[in-house]
């Protein structure tokens, strides 16, 4: 038990969730807004795209690898999507839409799985090129203009709620939708790969160690393209469920998050040199981010310093993980000494 | 004599035009530690990848167990019994121990779903075997080099083993893991395993093996029973060269002292480190492997300053803060890790000669003078003999001694009144390290004060006018080189 | 504001696009005035005009252009654009009108050079005039100064920086639109309660000028009003689903507040979003620039009541008055009636002699949101 315990604070995420609640006690006492219904459900429905790219990043940092196309594969596997039910007028729910969406994102990731596994290409370099070529397929080839109609199907799934917290004072009603449950079950799913099979195990080995992980017996450029396969569909899925929750496609407004989807995932305690990290560490990363940014008006901080300040939050967070895992290795250092 | 394991003769195999192997032979018993020795470069390697499968080779016959093979795949190598252990032990550092044992059978099993239970099931019956006590759930980057050896031994059993390949496993362990080691070695030698051990360590090739084999430039020179050879004849195979035993007496010391330290002080690490360096003198600090040694080096040269106590230069007390102010009080180090800390190794050979003076190459104003560069590096590379073809190459492409000269050269070049050396001749073979002793005595007899920080005490007794001993972060003992001998060093190092 | 803190992290190769033509132009219009040299008025150089100069009426330019058969091109961004699909309409409407020689030229995707090589194909055919609504300033200066020289009237739209043109028209000036935004939510809001602003981000020009003249409106007209003081502009970053975000996090922060006041086309949609949610229809209210057809639905049930906008077929129009108007050497006055709507006392900006200001804003509401085509 006392193990159990001593490996717990050593690990990063009950640091991560002691600022996430340091952070929340602040904007609590600034607003009284914090922990109430609303504000909980606000987040949480804010982090359901988000939460969904940090998976896939997740997987691709694990292996040692890196995603940086995934904003412009969601656009243009949910604009394709959409587009195509708008035209054929569908009017069925939206299991179609994310059937064809699936497919879609597993194509264009299989393009980045090739690429970076069959032919042990770098990543960053592979997902910067696809991601110039996601956005000119769709701005090139599909001439993709912001469609302010969705089927109706996705809509009804975007903003059925799933939840609805109502604030009494003001009547005002938060909703949580369905989408929500895809970001859940996306998460139980990949967590058990990744903990209980073969497969997901070898992601772990080969951020490790990849000669070891191929001497080992892994497929090591089979378990990288399947892998790449694996983040287009989460990618896509988030795609959706964007599209589905702001009732209209706009091609563009994905574009550019990867960079704070990083951030939040390496906030999390997920090592950038691969191998290292947890789930739970990659979703509070994730989840403190798209927090800070939503309790800027919250905090009363001037919009002229928001930037500055969330810029300041990542920082902080990155150090306060950073220092923590170089001191929990000085302190395995000295345990292994003692040891010996 | 019963049948042999391992019986491979007249080895030949070439890479393009460069012969690796010539003709070499090799011979183990089932159950012996046979010792495998020679300097880099010699073949010792190639020959293990062809024995793994990993190389096929050109010529000559393997037999293992009786058996002759013609073409060994990694797959067969396996299944035949033979693990070959590297130096980077081939672990996932980001996995538990437990799962590093398991993997490979997991993965083998060709079931889609991992079994916790029976991970933790095989981990604990391969630890047992040697009686190695971890703990499964800790990360293998969180242990110590000895223990991912063991993790990587327990591995190895867990193939039905019956030869176990070591490559040079003891570069990176104590005095006390090497014991421990060697108690594994004999525990797995009772259980029927033969063990091929690579080293070039001579006493160490003493202490564990029955048997030997030299190899030298990609041929056989010597094989036979340990007990027949000695360290002359050892060297002698190694390197082709025969070396007079002479120990260094300082022929030009200086009157005053050129560096002196007093009750200098690291917290943690060591506390009051007193003692006086004359010019022309080699001063040997020995002692175990976290006795404060290192970091006494580091202290010296501005990596770690020392929390109290004084550094007094000429007379002076100096503040050594950073290694800037140490390399303006003429104080250099080489560090333990030249590869990591001493070296550009993607740059050439040239730019790491001259990076310490580089403030000095200029034509005034902050211009760079290339003339004055070359003239400097080829002045360096002809004064330390340094065998490369071309100062432009990168250092990588030169052998671990050349590096080290590399490394001497760049401090030299500083003009230096005192050199501090951490382990100069770590991973360095014979040949070289006999090079390195030289150019050291010579630079103290030109009367620059030296000192050698090592663990290596044929080395510190060979070099060194006097031997400090420090144990637990004090000095505890000083020897001349008239009354020092390995014995008392060991007593006051323990 | 999410994607400046680390955008730099990796460079700006990734965020590559904006998307063409209409979402960009309400955001990216009329930067701020520039130092444009001082330039003799034009007519100067159109030596062939016939003798219907002095100051003429716009008909009469007009119907001189149309005897002459002057031949005018208008250049579109891109002209598959939806935008410019409702221009090319405008252009088209003048020729029917007027039977003057004027035509929207094909240029295909947005692309700056290929805008450029377009612009000097025209000038090798020797067209007559050249309207240029501009994807790269700097490039097309360049070549318009070809244009120049070779003694074609130049005449631009939302390329207020541009030297080498005889005149660059706007559709209003930033503090009359930023007025117009204010009418209208003042309208919603029932003239009273407390509002805030909403710009892309506080860097952006002509969305600051917007609503610095949306609040001094206010202040000056709707006493009732009052502008939310601790936190009296919020940025949308261009993204609807920011602007929703924020304006959830407004109205928990604020219960009194009523309203946002939007200048990018994506904050009055995306508010308008968060009022939905929140069951708020009714109670919180919005305004700002917004393109019809993405709003239809909004505007129908009433989540929103107006939006704004100018009209790019007007724009067309105008841009093909004024080029013949020039033609005809007619000379240039404040205020300048180029006889379109919006666009009939046309004045000066500030410090210009080249930029002309109109008022063509529009309203766009339940009733003609479905008139627009685009």
């Amino acid at each position: 038990m006392d193990k159990k315990v001593k490996r717990l604070l050593h690990s990063n995420e009950p640091y991560i969730f002691l600022i996430i609640l340091v952070f929340g006690i602040a904007v609590q006492i600034k607003s009284g807004q914090f922990f109430t219904g609303n504000n909980i459900v606000d987040l949480l429905s804010a982090l359901i795209v988000p939460g969904l790219f940090a998976i896939g990043e997740f997987l691709a940092l694990i292996a040692g690898g890196i995603d940086v196309s995934f904003p412009a594969l969601a656009s243009l596997a949910a604009y394709a999507t959409t587009k195509l039910l708008l035209d054929m007028d569908y009017e069925g729910n939206v299991v179609a839409a994310f059937a064809i969406a699936i497919l879609i994102g597993a194509v264009f990731g299989a393009v980045n799985g090739f690429f970076i596994g069959y032919l042990n290409l770098n990543a960053m370099i592979v997902t910067l090129g696809t991601s110039s070529i996601f956005q000119g397929i769709m701005q090139g080839t599909l001439r993709a203009q912001q469609l302010s109609a969705i089927p109706p199907g996705m809509k009804n799934f975007g903003t059925t709620a799933f939840i609805v917290a109502q604030n009494r004072q003001s009547g005002i009603t938060s909703v949580l939708p369905y989408t929500f449950l895809i970001l859940g079950a996306v998460f139980l799913i990949i967590a058990f790969m990744l903990r209980y099979t073969i497969f997901g195990r070898g992601i772990y080995a080969l951020g490790g160690n990849p000669i070891s992980a191929h001497a080992a017996g892994f497929h090591v450029k089979r378990t990288k393209f399947l892998m790449y396969i694996i983040i287009g569909v989460i990618a896509s899925m988030s795609g959706i469920c964007r599209v589905c929750m702001m009732q209209q496609m706009h091609p563009t407004n994905m574009l550019g998050m990867e960079m704070n989807i990083i951030a939040g995932v390496v906030l999390g305690g997920v090592a950038l040199t691969g191998g290292a990290g947890t789930m739970i560490g990659c979703m509070l990363g994730t989840f403190l981010i798209v927090m800070v940014q939503n309790s800027m008006i919250l905090l009363g901080i001037p919009t002229t310093w928001s930037n500055v300040f969330v810029g300041l939050v990542i920082v902080a967070g990155v150090a306060i993980s950073a220092y923590q895992s170089n001191r929990s290795a000085k302190q395995a250092g000295r345990h292994a000494k003692e040891a010996a | 004599m019963a049948q042999s394991l391992l019986k491979a003769e007249h080895i030949k195999i070439s890479f393009g035009n460069v012969h690796a192997l010539t003709d070499v032979s090799l011979e183990i018993q089932p159950g012996e530690i046979h010792c495998l020795a020679g300097e880099n470069g010699c073949g010792k390697s190639t020959l293990i990848k062809i024995i793994s499968g990993v190389y096929q080779r050109d010529g000559g016959t393997i037999e293992f167990d009786g058996k002759q093979l013609d073409k060994i795949t990694p797959i067969d190598s396996i299944n035949l019994g033979i693990q070959v252990i590297y130096q980077d032990f081939s672990l996932f550092p980001n996995l538990t121990v437990a799962e590093n044992l398991a993997l490979n059978t997991e993965v083998a099993s060709k079931k889609q779903l991992v079994s916790w239970k029976n991970v933790r099931k095989i981990a604990e019956e391969a630890v047992s075997r040697i009686h190695f006590d971890v703990d499964l759930d800790r990360k293998v980057e969180s242990l110590t080099v000895a223990q991912k050896q063991m993790v990587a031994i327990s591995r190895a059993l867990m193939f039905n083993a019956r030869l176990i390949i070591m490559d040079e496993p003891t570069t990176a362990l104590t005095k006390k893991e090497v014991d421990a080691l060697f108690q594994i070695i004999l525990q797995l030698k009772q259980q029927g395993i033969a063990i091929l051990f690579i080293s070039h360590k001579l006493n160490e090739v003493f202490e564990i093996s029955e048997r030997f084999t030299i190899f030298r430039n990609g041929e056989l020179v010597a094989t036979g029973n340990t007990k027949e050879l000695d360290d002359k004849k050892f060297t002698f195979y190694m390197t082709g060269r025969e070396f007079a035993d002479s120990k260094f007496t300082p022929k030009k010391l200086s009157d005053a002292p050129v560096m002196e330290l007093k009750d200098l002080t690291l917290n943690g690490s060591f506390e009051q480190v007193s003692f006086s360096l004359r010019g022309g003198e080699i001063l040997g600090i020995t002692g175990l492997l976290d006795s404060g040694r290192t970091e006494l080096a580091l202290s010296m040269f501005g990596i770690r300053p020392a929390d109290s106590g004084q550094i007094i230069r000429g007379g002076k007390p100096v503040r050594i803060g950073n290694p800037r102010d140490a390399i303006e009080n003429r104080i250099g180090l080489v560090p333990e890790d030249r590869l990591s800390e001493g070296l550009f190794l993607q740059r050439s050979i040239g730019d790491n000669i001259i990076i310490s003076e580089i403030d000095r190459l200029t034509k005034g104003k902050g211009i760079y003078d290339l003339e004055k560069r070359d003239r400097e590096i080829e002045r360096w590379v002809k004064e330390l003999e340094i065998k490369t073809g071309n100062p432009d190459n990168p250092v990588t492409t030169l052998s671990g001694g050349n590096q080290q000269r590399i490394v001497l050269a760049k401090w030299l070049a500083c003009n230096l009144d005192v050199l501090i050396l951490n382990g100069p001749t770590v991973g360095v073979d014979i040949g070289s390290k006999h090079d390195i002793h030289t150019i050291l005595q010579k630079l103290a007899n030109e009367g620059l004060g030296v000192i050698i920080i090592s663990d290596d005490l044929p080395e510190v007794i060979g070099n060194c006018s006097r031997v400090l001993v420090i144990k637990s972060g004090r000095i505890v003992a000083e020897y001349s080189s008239e009354e020092v001998d390995e014995k008392k060093i060991i007593d006051a190092m323990m | 504001m999410k994607k400046k803190v680390l955008a730099g992290l990796l460079s700006a190769g990734m965020v590559l696009s904006l998307l063409a033509g209409c979402a960009a132009a309400p955001g990216g219009a009329a930067p701020a005035p520039a130092a444009a040299e001082a330039e003799a008025p034009a007519g100067d150089d159109t030596a062939e005009a016939p003798a219907t100069g002095g100051a003429g009426s716009i008909d009469d330019a007009l119907k001189a252009a149309a005897d002459a058969q002057w031949e005018i091109a208008v250049v579109p961004k891109d002209s598959t654009n939806p935008w410019f699909v409702r221009m090319k309409a405008g252009v088209d409407e003048i020729v029917e009108d007027t039977g003057v020689n004027a035509y929207q030229v094909d240029t295909g995707t947005i692309d700056a050079t290929h805008q450029a090589q377009q612009v000097e194909d025209l000038i090798a055919q020797g067209v007559d005039a050249i309207c240029v609504v501009p994807v790269d300033i700097e490039s097309m200066d360049t070549v318009l100064k070809k244009a120049k020289d070779a003694g074609i009237v130049v005449v631009t739209h939302e390329g207020a920086d541009l030297k080498n043109v005889d005149y660059d028209i706007e559709a209003f000036s930033n503090e009359g639109y930023g007025a117009f935004i204010m009418d209208n939510l003042a309208e919603a809001m029932g003239e009273e309660g407390l509002y805030t602003t909403m710009v892309a981000s506080l860097t952006n020009g002509s969305h600051n000028e917007w609503a610095d003249a949306g609040v001094a409106h206010q202040k000056e007209k709707y006493p009732n009003m009052t502008l939310l003081e601790e936190n009296p502009r919020v940025e949308s970053d261009d993204n609807g689903d920011v602007a929703y975000n924020v304006a959830k996090e407004l109205i928990k922060t604020y219960p009194d507040l009523k309203g946002i006041m939007g200048t990018s086309s994506f904050d009055a949609p995306g508010v308008a979003r968060a009022i939905e949610e929140l069951g708020l229809k009714d109670k919180f209210f919005t305004s700002g620039t917004g393109m019809p057809a993405d709003n239809a639905e909004l505007l129908k049930s009433g989540t929103v009541k107006s939006l704004t906008l100018w009209d790019p077929a007007i724009a067309g129009k105008a841009m093909v008055a004024f080029a013949a108007k020039l033609l005809a050497g007619q000379e240039i006055s404040e205020p300048l009636d180029l006889g379109q709507e919006g666009y009939d006392a046309m004045t000066l900006r500030d410090g210009s002699s080249t930029v002309f200001e109109g008022e063509g804003w529009v309203v766009i509401d339940a009733d003609n949101v479905d008139s627009f085509g685009f």
